[in-house]
C-alpha cells in the first residue's frame, strides 16, 4: 500500500515491525547464545545473563570440539557434496531441457511439456517407498548416488528455465543463425551467458532444497557416516539429554551456516525465483 | 508397365531424404538430445517410482522378508486399501460428523448465492456442489455398534493432519498479509525487515525443531526463563495433547511466513498506483484503501498462497517427528509420519505404499487446482 502522504503512519508501521522483528528473532538469538555457552553451565540454568539471550560466560568450546572429533564434519561434508553436485547437475539438465522446450519446434513438444508439468503434482512423499525398493534392488543405499539422484528428478527447474528462455528476445539468436551457428553454439555461447541471473535463482533454490531435505535422506542413509547434516542433527535431537545443550545448539548453527550465508548474499535471486513461481 | 506406375528408386530415396533430413526432423532429434538427461532423471526417479508405488500397494510386501527373498511378496489386490480405509460392521448415516457437513452445506449455500448474484460462475458452483455431496456421502460411513476401524491410528493421523493444517494456515495468511502490506515501501529499512522475516524459511526442519524445543521446553526454555521471572510455573506442553499440537503449529508459522510474504509483496507491487491516488482524491482513508483496493487486488496471490500452503503443510513430517515424536500418545501423529512408520518401523511397505497413493489422491485435488490456477494466470 503506497500511502506516500501518510508520514506518521510510516513511522507507526516501522515501530510495529521493529517490535515484531525482535519477537521473530528471539529464537535465533537464543540459539546463537546457547551455542556459545558451556554444557556444564547450561545444566545448571540457561538463564545466566539476560534470560540466556546473551552468551555469558562466553566460550567457543562447543564449536571446537564438534569440528575436531565429532561426526559433524563428516555430515557437513556429505551435505556439501550432495548439495553441490545436485545443484550443478540440475542446472545442466534443466537448462538444456528448458532450451529445447522454449526454442525448438519439435514433434511432441506440447505433449512432453504437459507431461513434465503434470509431474509437479507428484509429492515427494508419494514416491519414497518405491524409491526405497529401487535403491535396495541396486544395493545402492547409503551412497552419494542414492542421496543425489532423487534431487534431479524434480520438474521445477526445467519449467522455471523454460519460462525464462521464452522471455528472452530472439534477435541475437537469429543473427547468430544467419552467421551459421548451430544449436549447441547458440545454447552454450548465447543462451547460457544471457541467463546467468535465472541460473543463479535455480541454483540457490536447488541448493536450499538439497541441503534441507529430510525425509528421503533419513530413509536412504542407513549408515551414520553417510548421514547428511540435517539427518544427523535430527538423530542428535532424538537422543537428546539436557547435558549437551550447548553442543547440540552449536551443531544446529553449523548446519545453518551455509544456507544462511547463501541466502544473505543471493537473496535477490531467491526472491525473484519465488515471484516467478507464483505467477 | 508396372514399373512406370511405381515411383522410381531415386524419387523414393529423395522423399525418404526429405522426411529424414527435413528441418523439423532434425530439430526433433536435436530437441530430444537436449531433453534426454532431464527426461532420464524425471522418468527414472519420479514417474517410474510413482507407477511402481501403485504396484507395491497391491502386495503384501514385508520390507525385511523381500530384502532376503525377492519372491516373498504376495499379491493381495485391494486388501491394503481396505485395511487402511475400512472397518468391521460399518454403517452409514447422514448425521455422522455433522459439524463438518454443516460447514460444507453453508459453503455451498454461499457459493450458490454468489452465483445468483453473478459474482461466481455456474460451472464452479456445480463442481463444488458435486465435491461437497461426494464428501457428505463418504463421511457418512463409520463403524456401527460393536464395530471398529481396521486401522484406527490411520484415521487419528488423518484427523491430526487436518487439524494441523486448519490451525497453521490462518495465522500464516494473516501474519504474512499484514507484513506484506506494512513492508510495501521501497526503503532500505523495509528491505532489512524483509530479509529478517524471510530468514527462518531457509533453515532446515531439524534446525527449527531444535530452536523451538529450546524455546518451549519447561526445563531450560526461554519461555520458561521468562515465566520464572514472573513466578509462574512453565507449561509442560510435551505432556498436554493440545499444547503439543500448538507447539508444532507455532514452530511452523514462525518457519514458513517468508514465502507467502514475498508472494503477497510482489502482488501488492502490481496494483497500479493511480488506483490509490484516485481513491484518495475521493477522500478514502488508509483502512478504506486497504479494504477496497489492496485486498481485491490481491485475490490471485492470496488464492495461490492458500493452495500452496495447503499442499506443503498437508505433508508435514519433520515438525511432528522431531519436536513431539508424534506424542503425547498419538496426539501429534501426522499422515506422512504414520506412512513413514508403517513402511520403515512396521516394515509393511505394501500398506505404506497404499497410504502414499491415498496421500497423492488428496494432494492431486489441490495440485490440480494449483496447476489450473497458475497456467490460467500464465496465459492471461
Amino acid at each position: 500500500m503506497s500511502n506516500i502522504g501518510y508520514k506518521p503512519l510510516y513511522w507507526l508501521s516501522v515501530a510495529f515491525l521493529t517490535l515484531f522483528a525482535i519477537i521473530w528473532c528471539l529464537p535465533l538469538i537464543f540459539m546463537v547464545s546457547l551455542s556459545f555457552q558451556s554444557d556444564e553451565n547450561l545444566i545448571v540454568s540457561t538463564a545466566h545473563f539476560a534470560l540466556g539471550l546473551l552468551p555469558w560466560p562466553f566460550t567457543p568450546e562447543n564449536y571446537v570440539s564438534l569440528l575436531g572429533f565429532d561426526e559433524t564434519p563428516r555430515w557437513f561434508l556429505n551435505s556439501f557434496i550432495v548439495s553441490v553436485v545436485s545443484t550443478l547437475t540440475v542446472l545442466v539438465i534443466s537448462a538444456s531441457a528448458g532450451y529445447a522446450f522454449a526454442r525448438i519446434d519439435f514433434a511432441g513438444r506440447r505433449f512432453v511439456f504437459a507431461f513434465v508439468l503434470a509431474g509437479m503434482m507428484i509429492p515427494g512423499e508419494g514416491v519414497f517407498i518405491s524409491l526405497y525398493t529401487m535403491f535396495a534392488d541396486w544395493q545402492a543405499h547409503s551412497t552419494y548416488f542414492s542421496l543425489i539422484a532423487p534431487n534431479l528428478s524434480l520438474p521445477v527447474g526445467t519449467i522455471l528455465l523454460t519460462q525464462f528462455f521464452r522471455g528472452i528476445s530472439r534477435e541475437i539468436e537469429e543473427a547468430a543463425e544467419i552467421d551459421g551457428a548451430n544449436r549447441w553454439v547458440i545454447f552454450t555461447r548465447i543462451m547460457l551467458p544471457m541467463s546467468i541471473p535465472a541460473l543463479t535463482t535455480l541454483a540457490i533454490i536447488t541448493f536450499l532444497w538439497s541441503w534441507n531435505s529430510y525425509l528421503w535422506p533419513l530413509v536412504t542413509a542407513q549408515e551414520r557416516e553417510m548421514y547428511t547434516i540435517t539427518v544427523g542433527l535430527g538423530s542428535t535431537q532424538q537422543g537428546y539429554t539436557e547435558e549437551n545443550t550447548g553442543r547440540i545448539m552449536a551443531q544446529g548453527m553449523i548446519a545453518s551456516f551455509p544456507v544462511v550465508f547463501l541466502y544473505l548474499f543471493l537473496q535477490r535471486y531467491l526472491i525473484r525465483g519465488i515471484v516467478v513461481q507464483s505467477k | 508397365m508396372k514399373d512406370s506406375d511405381a515411383p522410381s528408386n531415386a524419387t523414393v530415396l529423395a522423399s525418404v531424404r526429405r522426411v529424414c533430413f527435413s528441418r523439423r526432423t532434425i530439430a526433433t532429434v536435436e530437441a530430444y538430445l537436449f531433453l534426454l538427461p532431464f527426461l532420464i532423471a524425471f522418468g527414472l526417479f519420479l514417474v517410474y517410482p510413482f507407477i511402481k508405488n501403485f504396484w507395491i500397494s497391491l502386495h503384501d510386501w514385508d520390507l525385511l522378508a523381500v530384502a532376503f527373498n525377492p519372491d516373498a511378496k504376495e499379491f493381495v489386490g485391494m486388501k491394503n486399501y481396505v485395511r487402511t480405509l475400512w472397518g468391521r460392521r460399518m454403517t452409514w448415516d447422514i448425521t455422522h460428523l455433522w459439524h463438518i457437513k454443516s460447514v460444507l452445506a453453508i459453503g455451498c449455500l454461499i457459493l450458490w448465492f454468489a452465483t445468483l448474484r453473478g459474482s461466481a460462475r455456474l460451472g464452479t458452483a456445480v463442481f463444488w456442489t458435486v465435491v461437497a455431496v461426494t464428501l457428505v456421502v463418504v463421511l457418512g460411513f463409520h463403524p456401527g455398534e460393536r464395530g471398529r476401524w481396521y486401522d484406527k491410528e490411520f484415521w487419528n493421523a488423518v484427523r491430526n493432519t487436518f487439524v494441523f493444517v486448519a490451525l497453521a494456515i490462518p495465522p500464516i495468511m494473516v501474519i504474512s498479509l499484514t507484513l506484506a502490506v506494512l513492508l510495501n515501501r521501497p526503503t532500505r529499512t523495509m528491505a532489512v525487515f524483509r530479509t529478517l522475516f524471510y530468514l527462518p524459511q531457509v533453515l532446515s526442519v531439524a534446525v527449527i525443531t531444535l530452536v523451538w524445543w529450546y524455546m518451549l521446553t519447561p526445563g531450560q526454555g526461554l519461555l520458561a526463563n521468562v515465566m520464572r521471572l514472573f513466578d509462574l510455573t512453565p507449561f509442560s506442553w510435551t505432556t498436554d495433547p493440545i499444547l503439543a499440537m500448538w507447539a508444532i503449529v507455532i514452530a511452523t508459522v514462525w518457519w514458513t511466513i517468508g514465502f507467502p510474504m514475498i508472494v503477497l509483496l510482489a502482488g501488492l507491487q502490481e496494483i497500479p498506483k493511480d488506483r490509490y491516488e484516485a481513491a484518495r482524491l475521493d477522500g478514502a482513508g488508509p483502512i478504506a484503501l486497504t479494504w477496497h483496493i489492496t485486498i481485491p487486488g490481491l485475490k490471485r496471490p492470496l488464492v495461490f498462497v492458500f493452495l500452496y500452503e495447503v499442499i506443503s503443510h498437508f505433508q508435514v513430517f519433520g515438525q511432528s517427528h522431531l519436536l513431539t515424536g508424534g506424542g503425547p500418545g498419538d496426539a501429534t501423529q501426522t499422515f506422512v509420519r504414520y506412512l513413514y512408520q508403517t513402511g520403515f518401523r512396521d516394515n509393511e511397505l505394501g500398506r505404506g505404499a497404499a497410504m502414499s497413493v491415498l496421500l497423492f489422491l488428496v494432494m492431486a485435488i489441490f495440485s490440480f487446482l494449483y496447476l489450473k490456477f497458475s497456467t490460467q494466470r500464465r496465459t492471461s
